[in-house]
């Protein structure tokens, strides 16, 4: 005989007794009753329409159209960009928390995509938890195969909930020919000119203009939450609102950026941009256009202000000098070696912080491309004396003597090995 | 005794008894005849490619035990595989996967094992076989040393994942969409050291089976579920509660063993009045030492960090007197780095290594071959953590040694001088509550964080709704218009659950030792009171920690490593109200009884107390609010007593209960400290005394109902114990520190014990 282990009291009697102690915290406020009606309601404060299906209901919300131009071919041109023909489809979320484990609900996603030059959104919303599988189902009809989507962090939360969402519910989840995450491009290419990269703020320091009464991203879960469990069906209108605007600023930074895609209208973009932008192309191995980039970011260079104060002059003057390293070092990656060599030697006549990096990347090319060992070693020796000096003021750069160093004592071999007969002839 | 040249066990041993001074201290001895091993022809089905895996690693057939299992496993069986230490436990489940992933490389296997440590073992000597029968199997331990890149790679393409039950609790089922591969695949769920999910931890542990059992469901998938154990008395009722599910048994071991001798050994007694005895430790030390100068591979166990560093050092410094294999003993224990550990236990495989001492570190399944000797100082606290330890000893062929060498402690007296406790068959159950509700009801927010109940679906044992609908009232969950229960919250409902303690509310202890401090560990209010107070010594991973500062509006207990020579015992005044009686049978005596309780407990002061010896070194006070505890207890109320003087039946009722409380750990495999004790000489509930053991965790775990069940033995154990101690009139040992010093306790709860029914017994006294 095997007695059970578990308790025989039966749960019931235990949940009664645990009731009773906890009673005197005042719960069960909250057990409210079921409201009725909930997706009408929904339907009527929001303006949207109540879709009834099989699987569930859902409310959709049209919002008006805008004439939001979007030069494709200049967009098409950008680092990580989807060609000319692709459809685009803006996607943003609003959930009830901010994990993508399988707790978490989308109840509002909004949409937007280009007819023409007119911008469309659609939103929908998930009326209660139990209309899920509609609400999914109207999703995908949404997305349609070949299109791209468009987010603001959607590869790390977005879209890996919506996945876990179709998951959950065991279907596979729509397929996308693409996703375009505006998040890391803008990071790359605007950052020397934001404080952070939330939406919010990349909005007011690019697109311009500040969300009044937008509700806050932290007050979202609670509000839907609430509305689920008998509370107000109004403040929804701000959530809605709030993803509706976060769909149009999708577009407007896709709008933004595209014009950096038009290599003649990119010329009066901030050189800061520009060389994000180099980058950007860098990391795609598009070393030509990094290169075309790094060459309008100088031009403008030229048009700034004649006379700035001695202090902006010096951070635009090393501004300067790093999108030259930059150049000199695209142009190795081009192979033009020649033309590299000239950079770094133009650099480190200039003076300034950058000199020993440019006297050590001009010994390199004398070295390996020029096969020039004396110029090399020369090149060599005028950082290493920068090095002595930087320790004379107590300020020692261990990185660049080291790399003197061991350079100097490479080129010393070369130059004795190349002189062997000479040095041979001599002794003997 | 200061001759090196090698020797046999046998001579060793016979050596060692004809010295009186030993041979005295032998309580029992006894001798466990070798057995040949039992064998079985590898199963016609199993694949070509792990035949020959098998062959060149040596095995050509199976045990018997490995047999039976692998083909109940083969058959769609749920098993519980219970054979000693390296009896090749892992094979049992290991060729059930292989063969799975051979017949179709989809398939997934699932191996929870209970600590990092041993998870990377066994993966280690799981891919070892795979490599060897040409399988490409990816196999991969999924922990929170996993580096994040890597995570998600297994996520979708690990074969075989091991993890710990932490790590399936709160980064696996939770996000179980991102592993739909694993969860549409899953074959099978291996549970090893099944033995350690008792207590709290095991009720938790049930709870995360039951959710991964319940989105396996969801998935489709029906794994088999492959447990293994050490030796208890309840495995296959563990098994099932664990699990939800019934299991076949499989203990015939099959693998042979040579003559294996087992002694108990008792310190002498120094002072019969309070009790206390020579140390444990050298003692130990000099069982150790003629096996050790002989040649013959040892192994010593001490129960505490410093004490394993006392037992090494005197160890080497007794060797390098006479010139011995000093540099071949070595520690082991927490702390030290993994690759020290790697050198340690393959030293000790290829016999490089001659002796080791260490902590519990090395009783679970570490693979470090089989030594000649294994002596305890310090019985481990349960039977079947001692027969592990006595595992590590024993050879295929030769003869093997294992001491148990006795504290002054209670529990250690009473198993000693009770052979039959570990001599014949396991007394000890593991218990565990999966219902215990503080439990029940945060894995069920999860379960419905994972995936909405269905009206009526069950969790457990019966039906959700009820706990749904309370949850529901507290506002985590809501019942949707499709009948469904959803989870309705913003909150991780997986971070708030600790699978270490029970309530939710609990003190983070603190080790600010290092430049960033880190959190070490938890524990629940109810025991913060006495173990982390300011002043205390606590323990953790065998190594001590002084608490330094107790913050407890914010719960946070500051402490800093330390090496002292004693630990730190509070004292709480508890008074105790019955809430609801759930069981009531009259005994001899009286009546015995169990339910719910509130406990309402004030910790105010501490003692100091020295390791082994139990010398009192001083005291100090604790200043913490009484805390009120909702938890279930046994109690025992002596309606039938008359003619008791108050003052004798008050020590009478505290030296039984503290004997009864000795038993009551000893047979439901608990800390002394899981059960609290009050007595009342005339309670106000029962009207009668009163001898209360609540348990120390909120809810409870079960053990107050078996000890109901099981009341004669707590009355005859505890009048054994107290009958067979040799202090004069009660002690630490029996009857508890004495308070009142004219009085004779021994004889009095003796006396109490036998009107509540025990039977007669022969004192020692």
């Amino acid at each position: 005989m095997s007695p059970t282990i578990a308790t025989s009291v039966p749960l019931e009697r235990r949940l009664a007794n645990f009731r009773a102690t906890r009673g005197e915290a005042g719960w069960g406020r909250l057990s409210l009753p079921r409201p009725g009606g909930l997706a009408e309601r929904i339907a009527a404060a929001l303006g949207g329409e109540m879709v009834r299906g099989q699987t569930g209901t859902f409310i959709r919300i049209e919002a008006a159209v805008e004439h939001l131009p979007l030069d494709r071919t200049g967009l098409a041109r950008l680092p990580g960009h989807p060609g000319e023909d692709v459809p685009l489809l803006c996607l943003d979320t609003e959930t009830t928390g901010l994990g993508t484990a399988t707790g978490t609900v989308v109840f509002l996603v909004g949409l937007g995509w280009w007819e023409g030059p007119s911008f469309r959104r659609v939103q929908l919303v998930l009326p209660d938890h139990a209309d899920e599988p509609a609400f999914l189902n109207a999703l995908r009809d949404l997305i349609p195969s070949g299109a791209w989507l468009v987010t603001y962090n959607g590869r790390a939360f977005d879209w890996p909930l919506l996945v876990t969402r179709y998951r959950l519910d065991r279907r596979p989840p729509p397929i996308s020919a693409g996703h375009l995450d505006l998040l890391p491009f803008i990071r790359r290419v605007f950052r020397h000119r934001l404080p952070d990269a939330r939406l919010r703020t990349v909005e007011v320091a690019l697109l311009g203009g500040y969300r009044h009464g937008d509700v806050e991203s932290w007050q979202i879960p609670a509000i839907y939450i609430d509305m689920l469990r008998g509370g107000p069906v109004e403040p929804l209108r701000a959530v809605a609102r709030h993803n509706v605007e976060d769909v149009r600023s999708l577009a407007r930074l896709l709008a933004y950026s595209a014009r950096l895609g038009d290599p003649v209208g990119r010329a009066a973009a901030e050189r800061g941009d520009l060389a994000g932008l180099a980058r950007g192309y860098a990391r795609e191995r598009r070393q030509a256009e990094a290169l075309a980039c790094l060459d309008a970011a100088l031009a403008g260079d030229e048009q700034s202000p004649a006379w700035p104060s001695a202090r902006e002059d010096r951070t635009s003057r090393l501004e300067r000098q790093r999108l030259l390293a930059e150049r000199a070092w695209t142009l190795r990656r081009l192979g033009q070696f020649d033309e590299a060599i000239a950079s770094w030697r133009d650099l480190a006549h200039e003076g300034g912080p950058l000199v020993p990096l440019a006297l050590i990347e001009l010994a390199k090319g004398l070295e390996w491309r020029q096969r020039d060992p004396a110029g090399a070693l020369r090149a060599t020796d005028q950082a290493g004396s920068l090095a002595d000096r930087a320790r004379q003021l107590g300020r020692p750069l261990p990185l660049l003597e080291r790399e003197v160093s061991r350079r100097r004592r490479r080129l010393l071999a070369r130059l004795a090995r190349q002189n062997r007969h000479l040095v041979g002839s001599q002794a003997g | 005794m200061r001759h090196y040249s090698p020797a046999s066990t046998d001579t060793v041993l016979g050596t060692l008894l004809e010295e009186p001074s030993i041979a005295r201290g032998v309580v029992h001895h006894a001798t466990i005849a070798s057995r040949p091993g039992r064998y079985s022809e590898l199963p016609p089905w199993l694949d070509e490619r792990i035949r020959t895996g098998l062959a060149s690693r040596g095995i050509e057939q199976l045990y018997r035990h490995q047999a039976l299992a692998v083909e109940a496993i083969r058959a769609g069986e749920d098993v519980v595989v219970v054979t000693p230490t390296a009896s090749g436990k892992s094979l049992c489940y290991s060729l059930p996967i292989l063969q799975a992933v051979a017949d179709d490389p989809s398939a997934r296997a699932l191996c929870l094992f209970p600590t990092k440590a041993l998870g990377h073992d066994q993966v280690a000597e799981f891919s070892a076989l795979s490599a060897a029968s040409g399988l490409a199997i990816s196999t991969a331990t999924y922990d929170g040393d996993t580096p994040a890149p890597i995570r998600s790679a297994i996520r979708t393409a690990g074969q075989v994942v091991a993890t710990n039950p932490d790590m399936l609790h709160a980064a696996i089922l939770p996000h179980h969409t991102k592993w739909f591969q694993l969860f549409e695949q899953l074959r099978i769920i291996v549970v090893d050291e099944l033995h350690t999910y008792r207590g709290v931890f095991g009720s938790h542990v049930a709870n995360v089976l039951r959710r991964l059992l319940r989105l396996c469901d969801h998935y489709g998938s029906r794994p088999v579920i492959v447990c293994c154990s050490a030796t208890i008395a309840n495995p296959a009722e563990l098994a099932r509660t664990l699990t939800g599910r019934p299991a076949r048994l499989v203990d015939e071991n099959g693998a042979p063993s040579g003559d294996r001798h087992v002694l108990l050994v008792d310190p002498p007694l120094l002072e019969a009045s309070t009790g206390v005895r020579a140390s444990a430790l050298t003692l130990s030390q000099r069982w150790a030492l003629p096996f050790l100068r002989a040649g013959r591979q040892t192994i010593v166990f001490g129960r505490s960090r410093t004490a394993v560093e006392l037992l090494l050092t005197g160890l080497r410094e007794a060797l390098r007197e006479g010139f011995g294999p000093r540099s071949r003993v070595r520690g082991y224990r927490a702390g030290y780095l993994p690759t020290e550990r790697r050198a340690i236990e393959r030293g000790l495989r290829d016999g490089e290594v001659l002796g080791v001492v260490a902590t519990n570190a090395l009783e679970l399944g570490v693979d470090i071959g089989q030594l000649d000797v294994s002596v305890l100082a310090g019985y481990p606290g349960s039977v079947a953590a001692t027969w592990q330890q006595f595992g590590r000893a024993g050879r295929r062929q030769e003869t093997s040694v294992a001491v148990l060498v006795a504290t002054a402690a209670p529990v250690d007296q009473y198993v000693i001088h009770h052979p039959e406790f570990l001599l014949s068959g396991s007394p000890e159950e593991a218990r565990l509550d999966p219902d215990n509700l503080h439990v029940l009801l945060g894995h069920l927010k999860a379960a419905t964080f994972e995936l909405p109940f269905r009206p009526g679906e069950t969790f457990g044992s019966g039906t959700a709704d009820e706990l749904l609908a309370f949850l529901a009232e507290e506002g985590h969950v809501r019942q949707a218009a499709d009948g469904r229960w959803y989870w309705s919250s913003e909150n991780f409902p997986a971070s708030a659950i600790s699978l270490r303690t029970a309530a939710q509310e609990n003190v983070v202890i603190i080790d600010t030792t290092p430049d960033r401090p880190q959190a070490i560990g938890e524990v629940d209010l109810f025991a913060a009171q006495t173990l982390v107070h300011e002043g205390a010594i606590y323990l953790h991973e065998s190594a001590q920690f002084h608490v330094d500062r107790l913050d407890w509006d914010e719960r946070k207990a500051y402490v800093r490593r330390v090496d002292v020579d004693h630990y730190t015992q509070a004292d709480r005044a508890v008074t105790l109200k019955p809430l609801d009686v759930f069981g009531r049978d009259a005994v001899a005596g009286g009546a015995r009884l169990h339910g719910e309780v509130m406990v309402a407990s004030l910790a105010s002061i501490y003692k100091k107390l020295k390791f082994l010896t139990n010398e009192n070194l001083g005291w100090g006070r604790i200043h913490l609010p009484e805390i009120e505890l909702q938890t279930t207890a046994y109690w025992l109320a002596g309606e039938g007593l008359t003619g008791w003087r108050r003052t004798e039946l008050d020590v009478a009722l505290l030296g039984a209960g503290r004997a009864i409380q000795t038993v009551a750990s000893v047979l439901l495999m608990v800390d002394p400290h899981d059960l609290g004790l009050v007595t009342q000489v005339r309670s106000p509930h029962e009207e009668a005394p009163t001898i209360y053991l609540y348990e120390t965790v909120p809810g409870g775990v079960g053990l107050s109902e078996r000890l109901f069940a099981r009341h004669d033995h707590l009355i005859a154990g505890a009048s054994a114990l107290i009958g067979g101690c040799p202090c004069d009139a009660g002690c630490p040992a029996c009857t508890g520190p004495r308070l009142e010093p004219d009085l004779d306790a021994k004889g009095l709860a003796a006396r109490l014990l036998g009107e509540l029914g025990a039977p007669e017994v022969l004192t020692a006294g």
